[in-house]
């Protein structure tokens, strides 16, 4: 187990720049996330940490050894890939012993490796099977058990879980949370799912055009986005972005918003943002559905919560609650709210805005008021 | 800590691997291509001479009345053979195509010529239009005393007999990438045309047919080249006659490098057979290369 | 795989005449061969009463061990075809088996590890698809004699492998290419190196391409005549050469039934391989054709 240290890599293939500087600190037993979508080059970060790709510039440092020229089977590292990359022509427990095999381990020693892997992932049933005879889920069991049995380092994993059926991924994921509460290993973990990110990360880093965003625990980067994207790749539904004048209200701020004719004042609580020199400007207010519900009489009275009226355009039901899309400031705005509150298509009904977590960005740069 | 690129044996090690077949390129295509020309250039007969005498062996070569029947011979071959074997083999592939029984067997059956060799094909179809034992007797044999099919022995007619065998030994072979490429289209088109109205000669003719471009001109080169390196078949079936008429330009390049010594023109026949595969390689590989293909 | 399916051809009028004329066309395509067969064994009295195209009276196989060890081919004195046909083995076991290692290990490194320049050799090694071999025999010839293999059969051999290296790379490369790359990353990883994950990986997953590499091979050097006129001496010829000299060389009067019982025994290798193995074979010639 070992820390990791990604000091400002670049990685270019030819003109293209897929990796910008990127720096990153990953402490002892710590599950890392890195997410964002295709392109966003976290594929390609993964890769220079296992030694696949070469970087072009930076370095890799995996406890207080400078990785980054040493070939993959030097660096200590296990993987498992997305199509789980098991070798078709050998059993499963040829497959898991395979690594051990090739670093020379003594026979008797593979073999209670294997043993023991196989009951940590429940897999003893299938080791004299062939890959083509495993279900995705058993085929994903052994690629980590293929990685489990190497004892390295690190662990990474490239986006494991998107081959399997929906409910699957569910049950992986929360086995996943388990073995690594169990065995306390590093991890950096590769996947374009935000619930994915948020259910198993300690800490998140959210990329983008080959830059880290954010790097933050799955709360910070939900409650306090660094900047736009970010705010409005996490999270599901995604956070409402609705443009608006900042006005003064007495002593303090506030964002206006038009809804069926009426406007409204939202009022800005100074600790999420200083608008003061946006004043008669338009910044972006975002503001995620849950933060937008139906009418409660217990929080009606709060300090940032305000009542407005709105017209219901389309309503979604998900069965715990009701998605209603209203249009505020001639924009699309989507509100939770309980399914047996919410009213009809065309309709009107009134909803609560709570603003203590609202968040602003500037309109121009996106980035974070 | 290093701070250099480790070049570990997994760097050199892929590159020593191909390098024996990187020499093989070197030395056997274009070594030897380069030699060849230049060879052509030179005044070489019984062995290779380096004095360089111009563009000379070229004039002798296009001022041999032999070489000129050759190049043409080559023409009328390659035309018919190409243009025969496109045409039997696209429609025995559109007729195979119809859900046929036994489509494995009608199959192998149409495609086993060509695992023959060309020596052999030769051999038999020289048997088969010998007048005086084949085709023709038979017929007449059976009673039509006035058939004549002695074009094997007619100098204006022998080159066709090379084309029937040609034809014979290649049209399977046609049919198979047609067919291949006739399975490849994707079935909605079709019945969108169906359901547009088409019939099924139509949906052959505007649809089937110009999406299998790409299959028709593989197959015109690989026929092309078949036909510019013929020379087994020619051998086996005529030997080059009778006489000289249907000699062909692989013959005369063999006969005037290794029977006459004159390893000069030999060359520079070898160099036009050359420049001919490139000419029709190289627009098709450019147009190739031009098109974004998919995916 | 696609069919168009249309009403007016269900009808029994259009699948009759569909039959009909893909059993004439079979028929074309058999009558040769069936030709040849029967030929070989009637004996010459037959033949020269009665009709070349025509059933055998009776059954000999004198025709057969006529052309295998006895008929005079040239100027030789061993008898028959069956020296050129050991020619021929000799030759095309080790060519085929040459060749078809050095196509896996290129197509290996190709397609699992590029590098700079990798494409480039690719693409100049393709080449030697399309090189008229006109356009070689000249320099091989004199190589191969400041080589001193004039004539010999090594020197056949080499010729064969260095013209067929470039289509057994293809076959290979094309292959490999679709095979999932992430297993050898995983190996990789795994610790293995650049022969470990050939052997232990990659070639037990080559079984299909292997097998149409090597028919192909096995046909195109077995068929082959060119080379083996220029390049052999009367002790080193192929059967291919053998047969032509046979059929063609005029002592008295022509023997058609020997002459086809020869036709077969050269064919007969690359028949039986087409019989067994055909689905392959037919592989392999649309392997590099319906790409292009």
């Amino acid at each position: 187990m070992a820390e990791l240290k990604i000091d400002n890599v670049y990685k270019s293939f030819g003109e293209e720049h897929i990796l910008k500087g990127i720096s990153l600190d990953v402490t002892d037993g710590e599950f890392i996330i890195l997410v964002g979508p295709s392109g966003c080059g976290k594929s390609t970060l993964l890769n220079c940490i296992a030694g696949l790709e070469d970087v072009t510039t930076g370095d890799i440092l995996l406890g207080d050894t400078n990785v980054t020229y040493e070939a993959p089977k030097d660096r200590d590292i296990a993987m498992v890939f997305q199509s789980y990359a098991l070798y078709p022509n050998m059993n499963v427990r040829k497959n898991i012993a395979f690594g051990l095999e090739i670093r020379k381990m003594p026979k008797a020693e593979i073999a209670e490796e294997v043993a023991r892997v196989a009951k940590l992932l429940q897999i003893e049933p299938l080791l004299d099977r062939k890959p083509s005879q495993l279900s995705g889920g058993q085929r994903q069991r052994v690629a980590m058990g293929r990685a489990l049995a190497r004892r390295p380092k690190i662990y990474l994993f490239d986006e494991p879980l998107s081959n399997l059926d929906a409910k699957l991924r569910v049950e992986m994921r929360t086995e996943m949370k388990k073995l690594h509460q169990r065995l306390g290993t590093t991890i950096v973990y590769v996947t374009h799912d935000q619930i994915e990110a948020m259910t198993l990360a300690d800490r998140i880093a959210v990329m983008k055009g080959g830059i880290v965003q954010q790097f933050g625990t799955p709360q910070e980067v939900y409650d306090d986005p660094a900047n736009m994207f970010v705010a409005g790749f996490m999270g599901s539904p995604s956070m409402n972005f609705l443009r608006c004048e900042v006005t003064k209200q007495e002593k303090d701020y506030a964002v206006q918003i038009e809804s069926q004719g009426t406007i409204f004042q939202l009022p800005v609580d100074p600790k999420q943002a200083d608008l003061s020199s946006y004043v008669g400007k338009t910044v972006v207010l975002g503001i995620r559905p849950e933060q937008i519900t139906h009418v409660m009489p217990h929080l009606v009275a709060e300090q940032y919560i305000t009542q407005v009226p709105v017209k219901i355009e389309v309503t979604e039901p998900t069965g715990a609650d009701t998605l209603v899309l209203a249009r505020i400031n001639d924009q699309e705005c989507e509100c939770r709210v309980h399914p047996q509150e919410a009213g009809k298509v065309g309709e009107s009904m009134e909803l609560l805005f709570n603003m203590s977590k609202a968040v602003f960005f500037d309109e121009q740069t996106e980035a974070r008021l | 800590m290093s701070v250099s690129r480790k070049k570990g044996i997994d760097y050199w090690l892929p590159k020593l691997v191909v390098s024996p077949t990187l020499v093989i390129a070197l030395v056997f295509f274009y070594g030897f291509v380069l030699w060849t020309t230049f060879i052509s250039f030179t005044n070489s007969s019984f062995l290779p001479s380096y004095d360089l005498v111009g563009f000379d062996q070229y004039v002798r070569l296009f001022m041999n009345p032999r070489w000129l029947n050759a190049m043409w011979n080559l023409v009328v071959f390659g035309v018919l053979f190409i243009g025969i074997c496109m045409v039997v083999g696209l429609v025995m592939a559109i007729l195979l195509d119809q859900n046929i029984r036994a489509e494995g067997a009608i199959r192998t059956i149409y495609l086993y010529p060509m695992a023959l060799s060309f020596i052999v094909t030769g051999t038999v179809w020289k048997w088969l239009l010998n007048p005086t034992v084949g085709i023709e007797k038979f017929v007449i044999s059976l009673g039509w005393d006035s058939f004549i099919f002695d074009w094997i022995i007619d100098p204006d007619m022998a080159i066709y007999t090379v084309v029937i065998a040609g034809v014979w030994q290649a049209s399977g072979f046609v049919m198979a990438i047609f067919l291949a490429g006739l399975r490849g289209i994707d079935t909605s088109i079709i019945k969108a045309a169906q359901l547009d109205g088409a019939n099924l000669f139509a949906v052959y003719t505007r649809i089937i047919i110009p999406s299998m471009r790409p299959v028709f001109f593989s197959a015109f080169i690989m026929l092309a080249h078949i036909a510019i390196k013929s020379f087994d078949l020619v051998i086996a079936l005529t030997g080059g006659g009778p006489g000289n008429s249907t000699d062909v330009p692989a013959i005369f390049m063999y006969q005037f490098s290794f029977q006459r010594g004159q390893l000069g023109i030999g060359a520079a026949s070898a160099v036009i057979m050359l420049m001919t595969v490139l000419a029709i390689l190289v627009p098709y590989l450019y147009s190739e290369l031009r098109t974004p293909k998919n995916g | 795989m696609a069919k168009s399916k249309n009403p007016s051809y269900a009808n029994i009028n259009g699948r009759a005449v569909l039959y009909a004329v893909l059993i004439i066309v079979a028929a074309y395509y058999l009558l040769p061969l069936i030709l040849m067969i029967v030929t070989s064994f009637r004996s010459m009295d037959e033949i020269r009463m009665g009709q070349l195209i025509e059933w055998p009276k009776t059954f000999s196989f004198d025709a057969w061990t006529m052309a295998w060890s006895e008929v005079q081919i040239g100027a030789r004195e061993e008898r028959g075809l069956r020296p050129y046909f050991i020619n021929s083995i000799l030759m095309v076991i080790p060519s085929v088996a040459i060749s078809t290692i050095l196509g896996a290990l290129n197509g290996y490194v190709l397609s699992f590890w590029k590098f700079r320049g990798s494409e480039l050799f690719f693409a100049a090694l393709l080449i030697g698809c399309f090189l008229p071999f006109q356009a070689i025999l000249l320099p091989q010839s004199q190589l191969l004699g400041w080589l001193g293999l004039s004539g010999s059969l090594v020197g056949l051999i080499l010729t064969h492998v260095v013209y067929g290296v470039s289509f057994t790379t293809l076959f290979f490369r094309n292959y490999y290419v679709n095979l999932p790359h992430e297993l050898v990353k995983a190996a990789k990883l795994d610790g293995a190196g650049f022969w470990v994950i050939f052997f232990r990986i990659i070639l037990p997953l080559s079984a299909p391409i292997l097998v149409v590499t090597v028919i192909w091979q096995f046909t195109q050097i077995w068929n082959d005549f060119l080379f083996g006129v220029v390049f052999s001496d009367p002790s080193t010829q192929p059967v291919t050469v053998g047969l032509n000299n046979m059929v063609n060389s005029s002592t008295g009067e022509k023997q058609y039934n020997v002459d086809m019982a020869g036709a077969i025994i050269a064919a007969l290798p690359t028949i039986v391989v087409y019989v067994v193995a055909g689905k392959y074979f037919v592989r392999g010639l649309t392997a590099g054709s319906v790409k292009g």
